[in-house]
């Protein structure tokens, strides 16, 4: 799996500029290196269950913190899981979200 | 009378810890006091001991499914009338319908939409908040304010179940206005209508909160005096007398209304049925009527069944 470049293009939160979001953002953002890590270890082992929870657990909350397209991108790949997809072909999925919450910023 | 929450507790029972306390975050501008929980079976618990007004339920829990903890809420008694808007990441019609047939009265799908969740937990509190106040008007006799007669049968119930478990005391009064029916066709029906309201509010006055006032009938009231043995009742009784004979009416001046009082403490043969008590206090309530009128009247007085009086 690629490691995510943090220097490409950073996104920032819709909320970025909301005082009452930035603790809640910040610790957010951090948990990400874990995520990343966990979602790339849940590929590679083919622990598809795992990888589906982290997928909607993602889906459910990036949205609410300002991360639109971490939602949309961990949906993909939720309904890619649940349609027992083949490993490959629901790789580009998992590329793109490992690539966007690298990204992400406070 | 309990009083609509001026700050609705609103439990949350999500597995997802960001969600929680995105939410804890989000509406706290809702004045709406927050418990959060990320288990389903600690969900319930707090569900049964704290009553809230709302629940946000999330659906896709992976230790108790949250199906169950919908239909384990009301299934139980004390939980079943929480509202309960249940938050999923599914947006399969085959789960919002289960959702809805469960007893949710609102499906929400991840991820959400803040300002709209936020209206849709508003509305649901409205709704709590109405259900409360419906409930309450089905209990309460219009006219005075007090207690209406269901309510108070179903709390003498209790009493009387209750004293027989434990043998704490209560005292049941029987009040009655003397010469009502004359009062109206004298003075008409405003006079009787001032009359009952203005004894109701002093009834009020001069009992706890945690005794219970009814409007048995047409000029009749009914109290529970808890945790009062019939000597207490009778002084707290005659306090009230005392104020309603003394009160000058604005529509007749010159006439004054006074009430008999039946008190009793015990009942007349089995104690574990609620009639029993009622016709001993009624008795008591007869007795003061047939003697003078406007006065109080304890049973053991007469009563030659009275259990004896405690040492002491």
């Amino acid at each position: 799996m690629p490691k995510p470049d943090a220097k490409a293009s950073p996104i920032r939160s819709d909320f970025a500029d909301d005082a009452d979001m930035a603790e809640l953002i910040a610790m957010f953002v951090g948990e990400m290196p874990n995520r990343i890590s966990a979602i790339t270890e849940c590929y590679e082992e083919q622990r598809l269950t795992e990888l589906q929870t982290l997928a909607h657990q993602l889906k459910g909350s990036g949205s609410g913190y300002g991360f639109e397209p971490v939602s949309q991108i961990a949906a993909q790949l939720e309904s890619a899981l649940k349609s027992h997809v083949e490993l490959e072909a629901m790789r580009n999925e998992v590329e793109s979200l490992i690539d966007i919450c690298g990204r992400l910023s406070c | 009378m309990p009083l609509p929450e001026k700050q609705p507790t609103v439990l949350l029972i999500d597995d997802s810890v960001e969600i929680l306390r995105l939410l804890e975050v989000r509406l706290r501008a809702d004045n709406v006091h927050l418990i959060t929980t990320t288990n389903g079976l600690d969900g319930l618990r707090i569900a049964t001991e704290r009553r809230p007004a709302l629940i946000l339920l999330d659906l896709d829990m992976p230790m108790m499914d949250g199906f169950e903890v919908l239909r384990e809420l009301k299934d139980n008694a004390s939980t079943a009338n929480i509202p309960v808007i249940v938050i999923s990441g599914s947006a399969d019609t085959v789960d919002k319908v289960a959702g809805f047939d469960l007893g949710a009265v609102d499906y929400v799908c991840k991820p959400f939409n803040m300002p709209e969740l936020r209206a849709r937990m508003r509305s649901a509190l409205r709704i709590h908040q109405l259900m409360q106040l419906l409930a309450q008007r089905a209990q309460i006799d219009g006219l005075t304010g007090l207690w209406n007669r269901a309510y108070f049968d179903d709390r003498l119930a209790e009493e009387v179940a209750g004293h027989r478990r434990t043998k704490r005391p209560f005292s049941l009064v029987m009040c009655d206005l003397d010469l009502f029916k004359s009062l109206n066709d004298t003075h008409g029906h405003p006079a009787g209508d001032a009359a009952l309201q203005g004894f109701a509010t002093q009834m009020l006055s001069v009992l706890r909160k945690e005794d219970v006032a009814c409007r048995y009938g047409g000029e009749e009231f009914a109290l529970i005096l808890r945790e009062t043995d019939a000597t207490q009742a009778c002084a707290l009784v005659e306090r009230l007398r005392v104020m309603l004979e003394s009160t000058r009416w604005a529509l007749h001046p010159e006439r004054t209304i006074t009430a008999s009082f039946g008190v009793c403490d015990f009942a007349l043969g089995d104690p574990a049925l609620p009639e029993n008590w009622l016709k001993n206090a009624d008795n008591a309530m007869y007795y003061a009527k047939k003697h003078g009128r406007n006065k109080v009247h304890n049973a053991a007085d007469t009563e030659p069944n009275a259990p004896l009086a405690k040492a002491g």
